[in-house]
């Protein structure tokens, strides 16, 4: 007798990734020889490797989580439906680090393995974790050649306006994150994005086997062993930044988690961090991240903005501003500009150019996902609100924050 | 009996953390004079959002930044903070013209870090005025702003084929080595400068580092050219182990995977490195075996 375990309700492999976010999953019998009985009784638990992640289960929506769960399934081959989700604080480090097994009585009747994967503290990285990011990085570049080009078309100065300066500075930038780490997954699908928690020192980001190491000329050296070393934007080799702190410390003057989560609880004061800490964190170094015209030139302008959403998820978590219709959510007053109201499509993924949109819309749609559906090919502003899903399971991103649990 | 000022003291509570007011306040605090120099610096940090609000306000900052008798440390944190407010691109729009002319304005002040930051910022705004500065500084010493290796750092932000005869010439004769590695990185989107980082690649008696530029400009320029030379590189048991290990990087992350798992020689070569090279030469070249499936 064997079982099939779907997870987000497929048996695709690309989709065997979770988060904190209950994901939808179903068991069937696939091979009901050696039973009798219309049902059989199964136990679905999740097994960890040493360090690896760390699963919990609910059969429905509303139940409690626990470690196992135990499912009448009929020997039809009819599905019976689940949750499972990462549980909080165990994160994996490397693809299939969790497996879910199925068994009957003792007898393995089937198992899948299973990742949860969760956006990091890019401090905190294994070195498998941080060399992963780097070679899908690089491959994404391409020596400049590489649809990396598109993410940095998308951050130039005639493009800002659809991104700064307004209220869907946060939702912009979330789509941006999301569709370029859709595109390293596709590459390395045990890849997520990290932060760089930039009220903290993070010394191990700035060293020669991760993002770089700056030289007094804020030329930034990489070992021979690191691929970023072939990076290449607007034709030209290399990175430039140059930290004016220490970075063995935080950068001086930044607003920090606390006061930025302090900032009130409307979204139009909230959003008032795109100056300190937002263009703080930018302004911290000389080189390509402190302008906006070049800032997307460098990766650690992705784990920067990437605490930016971190921020703004946890303070949407502390006040309960998932939803679009709340209207402390999110600063409806009337915005004239188009791409910054809650109905509005977003530049470039909606490919409209000309007008008050920039001349060109590189890059296309918004990547796709195995696992979910949302926000599809040309979001909205409102769809980048409720990333968890917690007002429809539906509208899920499909991404968490290793320490923003599920709402 | 006095009523009691709890509600008072809420509602003046809530006005101090209003980030506006906070910013309104920063400003007031950071130009003025009578404040310590470490603490108007600090307070600039909170400036960028009032900036982005009043216009009177940014010409505040502005005119902090181009006042010679102002602490240097407070003109820098007044051009971070401009910095930081001209990511509200729209709100700093309308002042954006004078926000340009004070940098250039101040590109030519007596502090070298000033000077530096301010044409960087120039030079990743693709501005003409500082670009022609700096290759005047190039082509002209006398005249430089800026030592050559940040003059050829900050051209690269856009690079115009004015650009590379300088380069070049600095590539043959350098006045320092920093100055040499960052023509060659200037040069490295030129794709009639690849013999000369054939040749840089080739020499031994060359930096580490310009012999590693040079493979990755060839990576990007004539890819077939850096396969074949990286190939000999490997087999070279005279090699450096740094050269070997991006050779094997490049290889790992851009060779072309059918002739490289055809090329007995190379691989029984590279199996080798894995096993008795140095550390940085046998982590590339596991990395290298663990792609193409050995």
């Amino acid at each position: 007798m064997r079982v099939e375990l779907q997870i987000n309700n497929s048996a695709d492999p690309k989709t065997r990734f979770l988060s904190w976010v209950p994901s939808p999953c179903r068991i069937r019998v696939s091979d009901p020889s050696g039973t009798t009985s219309p049902t059989i009784s199964v136990r679905i638990t999740g097994r960890s490797q040493a360090a690896g992640g760390a699963v919990v289960f609910r059969r429905n929506a509303t139940d409690t989580f626990s470690n196992d769960l135990t499912l009448p399934v009929p020997i039809t081959g009819t599905s019976v439906s689940f949750f499972i989700a990462g549980s909080f604080g165990r994160p994996s480090v490397n693809n299939g680090d969790v497996t879910i097994e199925a068994r009957s009585g003792t007898t393995l009747v089937g198992s899948v393995p299973v990742m949860v994967r969760i956006r990091k503290n890019a401090n905190t990285l294994t070195p498998a974790e941080r060399d992963r990011l780097n070679s899908a990085f690089a491959q994404l570049n391409n020596q400049g050649a590489g649809r990396f080009a598109d993410f940095r078309d998308m951050h130039t100065q005639v493009a800002s306006p659809q991104a700064h300066g307004a209220p869907a500075f946060l939702p912009w930038h979330r789509a941006y994150l999301l569709d370029l780490e859709r595109e390293l997954q596709t590459i390395d699908p045990s890849v997520s994005l990290p932060y760089w928690r930039f009220d903290q020192p993070a010394p191990n980001i700035f060293t020669r086997d991760f993002l770089g190491a700056s030289d007094p000329l804020g030329t930034v050296q990489f070992s021979a062993n690191n691929p970023l070393r072939f990076w290449v934007t607007d034709g030209v080799q290399g990175i430039n930044r140059r930290p004016f702190f220490s970075t063995n410390s935080a950068p001086p003057g930044l607003r920090n988690e606390a006061n930025t989560l302090g900032l009130g609880n409307q979204y139009r004061s909230f959003r008032t961090m795109e100056g300190n800490p937002h263009g703080s964190a930018h302004t911290s170094f000389g080189g390509s991240i402190s302008s906006i015209p070049t800032a997307a030139r460098d990766p650690l302008f992705f784990l920067l903005h990437c605490n930016v959403d971190r921020l703004w998820a946890k303070w949407q978590r502390q006040f309960r501003r998932f939803d679009p219709g709340q209207a402390a959510s999110y600063d409806s007053t009337p915005v004239s500009r188009i791409g910054h109201n809650l109905p509005d499509t977003m530049w470039p993924w909606n490919g409209i150019t000309g007008g008050t949109r920039p001349p060109t819309a590189p890059g296309g749609a918004l990547a796709s996902s195995p696992s979910v559906t949302a926000p599809g090919p040309q979001p909205r502003v409102r769809d980048c609100l409720d990333y968890q899903g917690t007002l429809n399971p539906l509208t899920r991103l499909g991404f968490d924050y290793d320490d923003a649990p599920f709402s | 009996m006095p009523k009691k000022s709890k509600p008072k003291s809420a509602k003046s509570r809530k006005s101090a953390q209003n980030p506006r007011r906070i910013a309104q306040r920063a400003l007031a605090f950071g130009t003025n004079a009578k404040n310590s120099i470490k603490a108007r610096v600090k307070a600039m940090a909170d400036v960028p959002l009032a900036m982005c609000e009043d216009d009177k306000s940014l010409q505040t900052v502005l005119k902090i930044l181009r006042e010679e008798k102002e602490p240097i440390e407070v003109r820098l944190a007044a051009l971070q903070a401009l910095q930081a407010a001209s990511f509200s691109v729209v709100a700093f729009e309308s002042c954006r013209t004078d926000y340009i002319a004070t940098l250039r304005a101040v590109a030519a002040d007596k502090d070298l870090e000033l000077r530096q930051r301010v044409l960087g910022i120039l030079a990743r705004e693709k501005d003409g005025f500082a670009q022609k500065k700096l290759l005047e500084g190039l082509q002209q010493p006398d005249k430089a702003l800026l030592p050559p290796e940040k003059a050829l750092q900050l051209l690269s932000y856009d690079v115009h084929a004015e650009a590379y005869p300088i380069a070049r010439a600095i590539v043959g004769n350098p006045p320092n080595a920093t100055a040499k590695r960052e023509a060659l990185r200037l040069l490295a989107a030129d794709a009639n400068a690849a013999p000369t980082f054939e040749k840089v690649l080739r020499d031994k008696k060359e930096t580490s580092e310009n012999r590693q530029i040079s493979a990755a400009a060839l990576q990007a320029i004539k890819p077939d050219k850096l396969r074949t030379h990286a190939r000999e590189i490997l087999l070279d048991t005279s090699e450096h182990d740094e050269i070997q290990a991006t050779c094997l990087t490049a290889l790992k992350q851009f060779g072309d995977q059918v002739a490289i798992v055809n090329d007995s020689v190379l691989l029984r070569r590279v199996k080798r490195l894995g096993g008795k090279g140095s550390s940085v030469v046998k982590q590339s070249a596991r990395q290298f075996l663990s792609k193409y499936g050995q």
